[in-house]
């Protein structure tokens, strides 16, 4: 094995917890069963490395089967690292009709074409995603396989996924798969998160939503406790009806996790005791971000609790609506939700 | 109308009440800004009422290079500095500096041997304990001077002509402390309220036991209130023409469930606009004395840039707490840590911690 096969197979035994080593490496299949059972997962990381790059050398081990351990654990694992969302434009009329054999051989060869030294590893996961693993190389370099680029995408859907793409590559990656799955074009839809999972669900609206009903079922009404009965009677009514409203903009039970959401503010001050800023000709610019474990989460009960004024702001409802959490905000489309898709 | 002197100063620790100005309107809102930041600031204590300054002169920058050791002011401005307070010093000596040096390396030696100052990464052969006197730094005679506190040490396998290392540093000051209150100490009690340390923690509390013991004071956590932040928001912002803050960054928590943080970063040049206006609309509601900044043109500041924020996003940040507030000329975070960036600000940032310091302190 050379020196690359190594560092790399260092470095998943390295990334991998132990707990989940052993189930990986039995899902990869490339040792034997006695292999298998002489490991012992007891022992040191380093100890763990040196055995199974014998057992490696033995089998014959090339560099992509390794690198195809590492996919399998990345989809197991998908909420690591930061995740980009890009949307694909202007499908061509049989972008609809696009099978899973057609994409990968267009997109390997599309991919090829733009840079020779590519190495490219494609899987169909369970749920309907399409995993693909790019090592990219240089005009005279090998494929780096220590800095992976992972693309996710749901076919004849328009939006894929992105981890660690450098800037400098992305036009590459984005002119294949636009060419890949028949679209015209492609942009960014300005979500990012760390959780796969999260930003995938809130995108395809795959959480529990609540619609507006005019006679709310009372199943729908969590048992809220009863602190006081004489602030219940007063604002019992208020406070349901304001946490109905947190449910219908934000959605119900648990929600898709988002780390941040940030915007970037471009507007006029408005302020009717101060002249001077409202008579002032520029803008004032500003950039908010909010950040929370579970930003969702967060924003619902700012709403149901009275914080965040009901009805809720446009600005903050359109991160479940648009499944965005970038937006810039700018003065020019009339009406009290200005922004720019 | 009173001479500015006594208008600036205002901080009696007698019962006696206190010197307003004979307008009217601002009495009205400088006795209510003063209740409310009492109020914030607990229990006051029955002796004193000592108020937080409801209106303080705008910082001057000051180019310290000429007053100041350039290597002093690196040390002030190089990072953060947890500030605690302390109560008066009882027959500290600036002349017996080394003195208190040699007695400082024996305790941490000591301890160490008990097994209280030892940190288990940490090796070190040797402390060597340095006080020397910050000087330049003070402005009014009733200021004792500053007194610099550095521990440096040698790991334990260096060779002989390895220079040793500073690994905690500390620093002991009081600028523009009340003159009343200064001069109503005895003669042998030295005041030095606000206290900065920098370094392991384990060295912090050394350094504290041994002034506790040494000098019969105390010491204590200072955290810097809401109103404090915001006094910084409008001191930083007002500088801008003299040096460019680059930014106004303020960092929120609101009480939703999980927690939410809000960062509202302001463009330099719109602050310093939106600033320049709320002081305007001050100043035509009542004429106020120039180069001096008010409370309620503080709070107004702070509101304007609220109710921005209410407009687009309908969430209002007084349900909230400012925790930090950051610009290029330093960052203050409300669990008391404060960095100054810019030397040139220096002096206006130590008068308002001490005024704080002085405040908290319970004697």
């Amino acid at each position: 094995m050379n020196d690359s096969s190594k560092l790399l197979l260092q470095r998943i035994v390295r990334r991998i917890p132990v707990q989940m080593l052993k189930a990986t490496l039995d899902k990869w299949g490339r040792l034997t069963v006695e292999q298998r059972q002489a490991i012992d997962f007891t022992q040191s990381k380093w100890a763990l490395t040196q055995k199974l790059l014998s057992f490696c050398e033995e089998n014959g081990v090339t560099l992509t089967q390794l690198a195809e351990l590492e996919m399998i654990h990345v989809i197991e694992n998908p909420n690591q690292g930061m995740w980009y969302t890009f949307q694909l434009l202007d499908p061509e009329n049989d972008a609809q009709s696009l099978e899973l054999t057609q994409f990968k051989q267009q997109f390997k060869c599309h991919l090829s074409e733009l840079l020779r030294q590519v190495s490219v590893k494609i899987k169909k996961h369970t749920d309907e995603a399409v995993w693909i693993r790019i090592a990219w190389g240089g005009s005279f370099t090998k494929p780096n396989h220590l800095k992976p680029t992972y693309v996710v995408h749901h076919l004849q859907t328009p939006y894929f996924f992105v981890r660690n793409l450098t800037s400098k590559l992305k036009p590459l990656l984005s002119q294949a798969l636009t060419l890949a799955t028949r679209h015209q074009g492609v942009k960014e839809a300005n979500l990012s998160g760390r959780n796969l999972t999260s930003i995938r669900d809130l995108l395809m609206r795959q959480y529990q939503q609540m619609f507006p009903t005019k006679y709310p079922s009372p199943h729908d009404e969590e048992d809220q406790p009863v602190l006081n009965q004489y602030i219940e009677k007063e604002q019992g009514h208020v406070a349901t009806h304001r946490r109905r409203m947190a449910r219908e903009v934000f959605g119900d039970g648990t929600l898709p996790q988002l780390q941040s959401a940030v915007y970037k503010l471009d507007t006029k001050f408005k302020d009717p005791s101060n002249k001077t800023m409202t008579e002032r000709e520029d803008t004032f610019k500003c950039v908010v971000k909010f950040s929370s474990i579970n930003l969702l989460e967060s924003l619902r009960s700012c709403a149901s609790s009275g914080i965040a004024s009901a009805p809720v702001t446009p600005l903050l409802s359109s991160i479940p609506l648009k499944g965005r959490n970038y937006f810039v905000v700018t003065d020019n489309t009339p009406g009290p939700s200005s922004q720019r898709h | 109308m009173e001479p500015l002197g006594e208008s600036v100063m205002r901080t009696p620790h007698n019962g006696a009440v206190v010197q307003r100005r004979s307008k009217t309107r601002s009495y009205r809102l400088s006795y209510r800004s003063c209740l409310g930041t009492t109020s914030r600031l607990g229990p006051t204590p029955a002796l004193t009422t000592r108020r937080l300054n409801a209106s303080r002169r705008a910082a001057k920058p000051q180019n310290l290079t000429e007053r100041v050791d350039p290597e002093h002011l690196a040390l002030l401005v190089k990072s953060e500095w947890q500030l605690s307070y302390v109560t008066p010093l009882y027959q500290f000596r600036h002349t017996q500096l080394k003195s208190y040096s040699r007695q400082l390396s024996a305790f941490i030696v000591a301890e160490r041997q008990q097994g209280l100052a030892v940190e288990v990464s940490e090796l070190q052969s040797s402390y060597r304990v340095s006080l020397s006197v910050l000087q330049g730094l003070t402005e009014s005679e009733n200021d004792p001077e500053t007194v610099l506190i550095q521990i440096h040490s040698k790991p334990l396998f260096a060779k002989q002509d390895e220079p040793q290392k500073s690994v905690w540093s500390g620093l002991l000051t009081c600028i523009h402390g009340s003159p009343e209150y200064l001069r109503s100490l005895s003669k042998d009690f030295t005041c030095l309220p606000l206290f900065g340390s920098r370094g392991p923690e384990y060295l912090s509390r050394v350094v504290k036991t041994w002034f506790q013991k040494t000098f019969d004071c105390c010491f204590g956590p200072l955290e810097i209130n809401h109103t404090s932040l915001q006094w910084f928001v409008a001191l930083w912002v007002d500088c801008h023409s003299q040096s460019n803050i680059q930014h106004l960054r303020m960092l929120w928590t609101v009480p939703a469930e999980p927690p939410l943080q809000i960062m509202y970063t302001v463009d330099p040049q719109d602050a310093w606009d939106l600033w320049n206006s709320v002081r305007k609309e001050e100043a035509a509601k009542g004429a106020e004395e120039v180069g001096c900044i008010e409370l309620q043109e503080v709070s107004g500041y702070l509101e304007a840039l609220k109710s921005h924020f209410y407009r687009h996003f309908r969430l209002d940040l007084s349900s909230g707490i400012l925790k930090q507030v950051s610009t290029a000329l330093g960052s203050a975070k409300d669990t008391g840590r404060i960095k100054m960036s810019n030397s040139r600000h220096v002096i206006a940032t130590l008068t308002l911690l001490t005024e704080c310091a002085l405040l908290k302190m319970p004697i």
